[in-house]
């Protein structure tokens, strides 16, 4: 299979995009979203051919579409030239910064991500009792950054589940990180990630296999790690793939009854069309309550806007995006989202119309909000 | 209004004979006069004449000449126009009087046997081409047999929604292209073509029109092979909303008949026979359809008509009362003379039902009595016909007719109905613009 | 062209109040990427890394039909031209804004609105892209039938503004045959609506006068169109016929018999060649030049060590050659990397070589595709529908085309052509790149003119261009005919002359011939100056129009023909239209 990766390729694609008629406009939420021409992938991938060619000169102002994107992949699905524009784009913006023309909203990110993630595991050491921390075991639980920052209640209910199903083989990770690196990736800094990526593998190596609830980054883990020379011991695993490992355990315990008839999944892009992550989290689902399709699920799944640091760089159009992908539950009259990232928990959240409730899967399935109940 | 030459009437008769010839001009008779007056026309004080042309060409001259000296033109076809065109008098007086009868431009110009379309002058009247094209085995379609009697300039310039048919559409969609002259004497002819992207369709402009914009000459029409097989049939239902419920169903099932009728029991009995609905079934409707095209899919469409009556709870009767009514249809029995309806109102799929009721209840309210029958089925919606009726069952007439028919067609439009010959009020001021355009002196049928 | 002086600065004050900063701009990337459309001249230029020479002054993203009324009524104050943008996919220029001026981009009035299940019409806005569209509707379980090669990347009201067509307008029709009514703002700036029952109503048909207008009479802001239930059956079968001639008369027959089915395409010898050869194997390579044949849903991961994201080419890297439709026509292979990118280079030198000599290629391409191919044409039926009666049809159609000598390949070319009917907009990248320029010119007529007009298009066109043709988008009284074309010159200065020659030809013939000169693409820039010859006098009534819907000339002048320039009309209603009718 020919790689998309290489230069010849890339180049290939990128002259490919521009005579298109814009074929995958369609798929791309950024573009439905905002109603602009430039946000199109055809139009982000001419930019960056121009900016390559020397036609544009490399400033502020002409890499602005590179960061038009979440990487959701909605376009290589329709693109008959199997183009992969999410990937290019990073890769245009890493040559971005090279040339010190990264997006303003980004300036000084390294920075910040130190800083965050300092303030992030300390947030985790702080909520999480430590007996639940092990500097080494058979299943390691990291929660993921954006778990940490914005869905606390999340890790608890994950945590209810694994013990409801007596999985005592399972320790919060006990390590001076909270981020894989994905954001790393999405600001371009490769050198960056390549850094945070050999910290992470060697403080999960004593963990044979890691539990992530962070949808972008089971990608990253394992398939960016090793292309930056970082080779990561253990398996990686998303939450939903291990909660549906799980089945049998859980199913023995007693769990407290859905009053709900039937929700909606939302499939975070990352893990349907980056992992294939898709029939794990509805079996999950499934045994609790009747699983509704939202138009546009599976591999069509339409992207919520949180990655891809768009709401960083284009903040309205990233809340767009959430609130067009559940403006289709409310015109049916309302329900309840289920979703297995904290980066979509979060976005879908913020931007849930009334009539709409929001729920990571981990949460649905221990039986009720963090916030409230017996445990 | 231009001003005119004074004595321009002596020229104006002799300018006319130079056009078309003395034979070919003459008084308007006084049927037209007095159809003009009841059309709400101020009397004419200047000179009138009937102008029958033999050719587009002198078409052209004679709008050229009216458009200099200021004449109105009012286009004349076989007088066989369903709906009054009211006329406004203001645009009318003082001016002469030019009626242009476009009868004798009746030949065929051109049958194209491979494309199965014709080219035809607008004097010619759909009966007259239809006897034409028989005998090749083609027709016009299966239009209602009363719009056969018009000419092909006053079908395609006078919309009524009669003209059409489930199987065929509406006429207007049969024209692929048309010739007409405009106001200053320029004979435009649109483009034959199937379909085009050519910007607006400006065919669309002339027909339905009324002569406003142009004085149609020529239209090129598609034809019809007949059909291989025509199957006949009636059914009984419930009442007339089962049955209009029915005919919905099948047209989503795709069936195209070529002929579809709904009649309520009044009106099946008069048109029917009596014992059609025995006494005590008040309520039932009774459905004649007539499907045709090749064998296996007439029988088909029949079939697919008969499984939707069954599902609204009907029951299928005997083929000779479908035979009774295709035979008068096609004009092969006379049967009794019967009344035109006098209210004819087209309404959307959604809106029949309640259309219908809403004209029953406002007739029992009246102590009118009420004969209906819906037809013209088609993707917009259908035609309901409605006779009002006295005590003893005959027709209304005079001011009893007037105020009933008032009532009824205000019931017809609050339930959603359109009348006849509506103006779209919305587009007024552009539809007078255009004209204006067009005709700056105000001489293409201006009274409407 | 000269642009209009319009003061940058005003407009965008005076649009200020009605969008707000956020939706407009001037931004130099804004403009240009609002400068053209997919008309393939254009890209003659883009290739040649010229910048678009047209822009608008300004871009407005409206998101009501209120707001779009306000915008036309200040451009009408400022004289400044409005361009109508839906999703740039026209191939005619329509949406080239040559004068400048304000450039309304629909896509932000993109909402579905009610479908109503017994009317069987549904209510939708004009910037709503296709796809989603038809996607939402069949989600409520019904259709437009409504498959323009373009549904992916065009717009509902770009395609009501051009009179487009879809792929199976021989049952549905062309999408003008499904509009129950529209609304528009007006080059005066009123807003209108023409729905209603127009059988009921006096005067002219206004919807089917708005349709097709391109953009010149006024701006649609939605429509409403009526839908036909999911077909619950589809028939898809592929037939081969000796002859263009046979095939012809073959759809004639079924056309004339009563039976409507939803595809019919007849391909020439060549297309039939190059599209359903043996070459090709059973994979028809519509969309050349394809990446990973693996399955898309799964990210590609990089090789180990290879870097965790994509290799950015420096900017002398061309990409490979194109492993196109052309390259491999003339079966050149190579072995190996630098073998290959020899056989690349010679390969693209072979093809610029006869491609340079388009006349060598057509009249070789006739008995070659014959002797190495004896396929003749191609056909491909396909119906849909209801079940039961789409089956009695589709069986109707089969034995009449028997009996007009078509042999019956079975359903799986019907399957292939149904799989891959989207491809053809994916070729217009590996063709230009290879130095080519491709288009098509789509014509029509009544069936006696048919071959004739075929025959005399095609002639006209070999002149500068290889040329195949397909046949479809059938009628009882006729047919479109749908030409490609494809030629190599440099500079883009001598494309566009063999572009423009192309086109005055080909048009020229096909007016003499009988034809109209547009079937469904429209007329644009690229077609205006044969209106004259297709409409002729009539055009007094498009005028007429034109000055009606909009006196001062602001809405995308110089397109359909009409005068590139505002005018500036008194604007008012005429005087002595203020008397009331009694």
């Amino acid at each position: 299979m020919p790689d998309v990766f290489t230069a010849s390729s890339v180049a290939r694609q990128l002259d490919n995009c521009t005579f298109c008629p814009k074929m995958c406009r369609f798929a791309c939420p950024v573009a439905e979203a905002s109603g602009r021409e430039q946000y199109t992938p055809q139009a982000k991938m001419d930019r960056l051919n121009q900016l390559r060619r020397g036609h544009v000169a490399w400033t502020e102002q002409s890499t602005d579409l590179l960061y038009a994107c979440t990487g959701c992949r909605q376009c290589t699905t329709s693109c008959m030239h199997g183009n992969e524009p999410g990937l290019v784009l990073l890769a245009g913006r890493a040559a971005a910064n090279a040339r010190g023309a990264g997006h303003p909203a980004l300036a000084g990110y390294p920075e910040r991500f130190r800083s965050r993630e300092q303030r992030l595991v300390e947030i985790l050491r702080d909520h999480v009792p430590p007996d639940r921390f092990a500097d080494s075991a058979p299943v390691g639980f990291w929660p993921g950054c954006d778990a940490i920052d914005k869905g606390l209640g999340d890790i608890d209910a994950a945590l209810r589940l694994f013990d409801r199903a007596g999985a005592s083989e399972v320790a919060v990770v006990a390590a001076g990180q909270a981020c894989a690196g994905y954001p790393l990736l999405a600001a371009g800094l490769v050198d960056m990630f390549r850094w945070q990526a050999a910290r992470v593998a060697a403080a999960l190596k004593p963990y044979r296999t890691v539990v992530i609830n962070c949808s972008a980054c089971v990608y990253t883990m394992r398939a960016q790690y090793p292309a930056e020379g970082v080779n990561l011991s253990s398996e990686v695993l998303s939450l939903a793939e291990f909660l549906d490992r799980l089945e049998k355990r859980l199913q023995e315990a007693p769990a407290p009854s859905c009053n709900l008839r039937s929700v909606y999944y939302h499939d975070p892009c990352y893990l349907a069309r980056y992992a294939g992550v898709m029939d794990e989290p509805r079996r999950v689902l499934a045994r609790l309550v009747e699983v509704r399709e939202l138009p546009g699920a599976r591999a069509d799944t339409e992207c919520c806007g949180g990655a891809g640091l768009l709401p960083k760089t284009m903040p309205e159009v990233a809340d767009a995006m959430a609130r067009a992908r559940l403006r289709q539950v409310a015109a049916r009259g309302g329900g309840t989202v289920v979703t297995s990232c904290a980066t979509c928990a979060f976005m879908l959240k913020r931007n849930a119309p009334s009539g709409v409730v929001v729920q990571d899967l981990a949460s649905m399935v221990s039986g009720q909000d963090a916030r409230s109940g017996p445990g | 209004m231009s001003a005119l030459v004074a004595g321009a009437a002596g020229d104006l008769g002799g300018a006319l004979e130079a056009i078309v010839g003395p034979l070919n001009l003459r008084r308007p008779p006084p049927a037209l006069t007095r159809r003009l007056a009841a059309e709400g026309a101020p009397p004419a004080t200047e000179a009138a004449y009937l102008v029958q042309p033999g050719s587009a060409t002198e078409v052209a001259e004679i709008l050229a000449l009216a458009s200099r000296i200021g004449a109105a033109i009012l286009p004349v076809g076989n007088g066989t126009r369903a709906s009054p065109a009211p006329q406004s008098p203001a645009k009318l007086a003082g001016r002469p009087r030019l009626f242009v009868d476009s009868r004798r431009m009746c030949h065929v110009l051109h049958l194209d046997e491979t494309s199965l379309v014709v080219h035809v002058q607008a004097g010619l009247t759909a009966l007259a081409l239809e006897r034409i094209a028989a005998p090749r085995g083609l027709s016009l379609g299966d239009f209602p047999p009363q719009v056969l009697g018009s000419t092909i300039g006053g079908l395609l310039s006078v919309r009524t929604p009669g003209k059409s048919s489930p199987r065929h559409g509406f006429i207007e969609e049969s024209v692929l292209g048309v010739s007409a002259v405009l106001a200053d004497g320029r004979t435009v002819h649109t483009r034959v073509a199937p379909r085009r992207s050519t910007g607006p369709d400006l065919a669309r402009a002339l027909c339905g029109s009324e002569g406003t914009i142009g004085f149609l000459t020529a239209a090129v029409l598609r034809l019809h092979r007949r059909p291989e097989a025509r199957f006949l049939a009636a059914h009984a239902l419930p009442s007339f909303e089962d049955a209009l419920a029915a005919v919905r169903l099948a047209l989503r099932e795709e069936a195209a008949p070529a002929a579809l009728r709904v009649y309520d029991a009044a009106e099946a009995r008069a048109h029917l026979g009596a014992d059609v609905c025995p006494p005590g079934k008040d309520e039932q409707a009774i459905m004649v359809v007539a499907t045709a095209g090749p064998t296996d899919l007439a029988a088909c469409d029949r079939d697919l008509v008969a499984s939707a009556a069954a599902a609204m709870g009907g029951r299928q009767l005997d083929e000779k009362l479908a035979e009774l009514w295709w035979r008068r249809r096609t004009g092969q029995d006379r049967g009794a003379a019967l009344p035109a309806p006098v209210i004819q109102v087209t309404a959307s799929p959604r809106r029949q039902a309640p259309v219908y009721r809403a004209v029953r209840v406002a007739c029992a309210g009246m102590g009118v009595g009420l004969r209906a029958h819906a037809s013209r089925f088609e993707a917009d919606g259908a035609v309901l016909f409605f006779t009002l009726l006295g005590p003893g069952g005959q027709p209304l007439a005079g001011d009893e007719l007037a105020s009933a028919r008032a009532m009824a067609e205000a019931a017809a439009s609050a339930a959603g109905a359109v009348l006849l010959g509506s103006e779209n009020r919305e587009m007024e001021q552009y539809a007078r613009e255009l004209r204006r355009r067009l005709d700056p002196a105000g001489i293409m049928n201006p009274g409407v | 062209m000269s642009r209009t002086a319009v003061d940058a600065d005003r407009l965008r004050r005076e649009l200020l109040p009605i969008v707000g900063e956020r939706r407009m701009s001037q931004r130099e990337s804004d403009l240009a990427s609002y400068g053209r459309d997919m008309w393939p001249r254009l890209l003659i230029g883009v290739r040649a890394g010229e910048l678009p020479p047209d822009r608008p002054t300004i871009v407005v993203w409206p998101e009501s039909e209120r707001e779009v009324a306000a915008i036309v009524r200040v451009a009408r104050e400022l004289g400044a031209p409005v361009v109508p943008y839906g999703g740039g996919s026209g191939v005619c220029g329509g949406a080239v804004p040559i004068l400048g001026g304000i450039t309304i981009d629909l896509k932000r009035m993109n909402e579905l609105g009610a479908l109503d299940r017994d009317e069987m019409v549904v209510n939708v806005e004009a910037g709503m892209n296709g796809e989603r569209f038809e996607r939402a509707i069949n989600r409520r379980g019904y259709t437009l039938g409504h498959f323009p090669s373009s549904i992916y990347c065009s717009t509902v009201g770009g395609w009501l503004a051009c009179r487009a067509a879809g792929q199976m307008s021989t049952k549905y029709g062309k999408v003008e045959d499904r509009v129950a009514g529209l609304t528009v703002v007006t080059g005066r700036g009123d807003v209108i609506h023409t729905d209603g029952p127009v059988r009921a109503e006096r005067g002219p048909n206004w919807t089917q006068l708005l349709l097709g207008s391109e953009g010149t009479l006024g701006v649609i802001t939605s429509a409403r169109l009526r839908v036909a239930p999911s077909p619950e059956l589809r028939v898809l079968r592929g037939f081969e016929v000796a002859s263009v001639a046979q095939g012809v008369e073959a759809i004639r027959r079924v056309m004339q018999r009563g039976l409507r089915p939803a595809v019919v395409r007849l391909y020439d010898e060549l297309d039939t060649f190059i599209n359903h050869g043996p070459l090709f194997g059973k994979r028809s390579d519509h969309a050349a030049d394809v990446g990973p044949a693996a399955d898309p849903l799964l990210a590609p991961a990089p090789g180990a060590a290879q870097g965790a994201l994509p290799h950015i080419p420096p900017r002398e890297h061309d990409g490979p050659a194109p492993a196109g439709l052309f390259g491999r026509a003339l079966g050149l292979l190579g072995g190996g990397d630098a073998a290959r990118r020899v056989a690349s280079r010679l390969r693209r030198d072979a093809v610029a070589a006869a491609l340079s000599r388009p006349r060598l290629i057509n009249s070789l391409a006739a008995p070659l595709t014959e002797r190495v191919s004896r396929r003749g044409c191609r056909l491909i039926i396909g119906l849909e529908g209801s079940r039961i009666r789409t089956g009695v049809e589709a069986r109707l159609v089969f034995d009449e085309l028997d009996r007009a000598g078509a042999i019956d390949r079975g359903e799986e070319p019907g399957r292939q052509w149904f799989e891959h009917r989207y491809a053809v907009s994916y070729r217009m990248s590996p063709t230009f790149r290879a130095g080519l320029f491709v288009d098509t010119m789509e014509v029509a007529s009544t069936w006696e003119r048919l071959m004739d007009l075929y025959r005399s298009v095609k002639q006209a066109i070999a002149q500068h261009a290889v040329v195949m043709a397909h046949f479809s988008h059938a009628y009882p009284e006729g047919c479109s005919i749908y030409f490609t074309f494809a030629a190599r010159a440099d500079p883009a200065r001598d494309a566009r002359r063999a572009y423009d020659a192309v086109w005055r030809d080909g048009l020229a013939a096909a007016s003499r011939a009988g034809g109209t000169i547009s079937h469904h693409h429209g007329i644009g820039l690229l077609k205006g100056q044969a209106m004259a010859a297709e409409h002729r006098e009539a055009m007094t009534i498009l005028r007429a129009l034109k000055s009606t819907f909009d006196p001062d000339g602001i809405l995308n002048p110089g397109k359909l023909g009409l005068p590139a320039a505002i005018t500036h009309d008194e604007g008012e209603w005429a005087a002595d239209e203020q008397a009331a009718a009694p």
